[in-house]
């Protein structure tokens, strides 16, 4: 019986029945012997296909991991034993980096706003007291000393327009480019998310060999609920909300909700 | 009138403070969950809290309750900005005793209209 050892997983629970006509002869010829080492060889049979699957399930694993590359925090020369936990870790890393990446964008954007926002708000001010003075101009109501002043202040009003555009064009452009975050992050979460995938597709062949080794060893296991996430911790962003009879689409509709419960 | 923004992301409490000046609200103070935010309330100067949902440490609902626990503090209006939008949760805030709620992403005009609303309601209990 040592090609009962070769046999994989798969083909164990075809072992145990063959092997049962053959236990019994031995059990009904009270050759107790016999039987034990029957039940023996399928034991060590069993253990070894057990082995071989989480073997070839644990190297498809870790190649997945391996597979997983985002250049630059490389570190080729670590060991193999190393190398598959800084691959996750260096996920997390680029994670980490979006986040950075995203809220310098934002910061930097919104600094370009802070500078501009005054800006505006000068030449608004300035462009509204020339109006009015404009006005008496058109209405001949102007002095000749005001005249003159009218005068010289809209030289200055034009250099200060010509000033303030070229400033808040500048700005604009800042913040145009500021928007490229978005190709560097997506190229980074497009990445993760592949690794996430490829992790769980294992995982899944995982789950199925372990529901393959429980219905032959016989185990079985309680099922647990899984825990509700909790409300009150929070969930983030719902991103299938259109999908979701239990999330509002819209500040409309969370006013129509509130206002239902007497708000 | 001085305003505590509750927001665990610095560009999310610098956005809401950026809006919050453009309404005339010039009198800002930040902290990034409701571990750090409770002591600066219980300084006792705040008079409006802006707070997200979504937090490490303390969340914004359990802020919300801990403020309306406070004796010193349960009558200081609270407006929740928050990407958090399913029913129940708003249906709990609104149980917990929250003035407003807008949801994230969401736009100026939303945030002006909520807080107007906030204070005519204070206006038209006095």
């Amino acid at each position: 019986m040592s090609n009962v050892l070769e046999s994989d997983l798969e083909d164990f629970g075809a072992l145990v029945k063959q092997s049962s006509p053959e236990l019994l002869e031995y059990l009904e010829k009270g050759d107790f012997s016999g039987a034990f080492n029957v039940i023996q060889d399928l034991s060590e049979a069993r253990h070894k296909s057990f082995y071989n699957e989480v073997g070839s399930l644990t190297r498809s694993l870790h190649d997945a991991i391996r597979d997983f590359q985002i250049e630059s925090i490389g570190s080729s020369s670590s060991q193999q034993e190393g190398e598959a936990t800084s691959k996750i870790a260096d996920a997390s890393d680029r994670l980490n980096y979006v986040i950075e990446t995203t809220s310098a964008a934002a910061n930097k954007t919104m600094d370009m706003v802070d500078e501009s926002v005054p800006v505006s708000s000068e030449l608004q001010q300035r462009a509204k007291e020339l109006r009015k003075d404009w006005g008496r101009l058109i209405q001949r109501d102007l002095t000749p000393q005001e005249f003159r002043e009218l005068y010289k202040r809209i030289d200055t009003f034009l250099a200060y327009a010509d000033d303030s555009a070229t400033t808040l064009h500048s700005n604009l452009n800042t913040i145009l480019l500021e928007q490229g975050y978005q190709d560097l992050t997506g190229q980074v979460i497009t990445r993760v998310n592949d690794l996430i995938r490829d992790v769980e597709e294992k995982l899944v062949h995982l789950v199925a060999v372990a529901g393959r080794v429980d219905s032959i060893s016989g185990v079985k296991h309680q099922d647990k609920k899984v825990a509700e996430h909790d409300d009150d911790r929070g969930h983030g962003p719902a991103i299938n909300k259109q999908n979701n009879p239990e999330v509002l689409n819209s500040q409309d509709d969370v006013d129509d909700l509130l206002s239902s419960l007497g708000f | 009138m001085k305003i505590l923004i509750v927001d665990d992301f610095s560009t999310m409490r610098r956005i809401i403070k950026n809006l919050l000046r453009d309404l005339g609200f010039t009198n800002t103070v930040e902290a990034d969950d409701g571990v750090t935010a409770l002591p600066i309330l219980q300084g006792g100067t705040i008079d409006f809290l802006v707070t997200d949902w979504n937090m490490p440490g303390m969340t914004g609902i359990e802020l919300l309750r801990a403020v309306r626990a406070d004796s010193k503090l349960k009558t200081i209006p609270v407006l929740m900005v928050t990407a958090e939008a399913k029913r129940d949760q708003i249906i709990s805030a609104a149980q917990a005793g929250v003035n407003g709620y807008v949801v994230k992403p969401f736009t100026a005009v939303a945030l002006k209209e909520k807080i107007e609303k906030i204070f005519e309601r204070i206006d038209a209990a006095k």
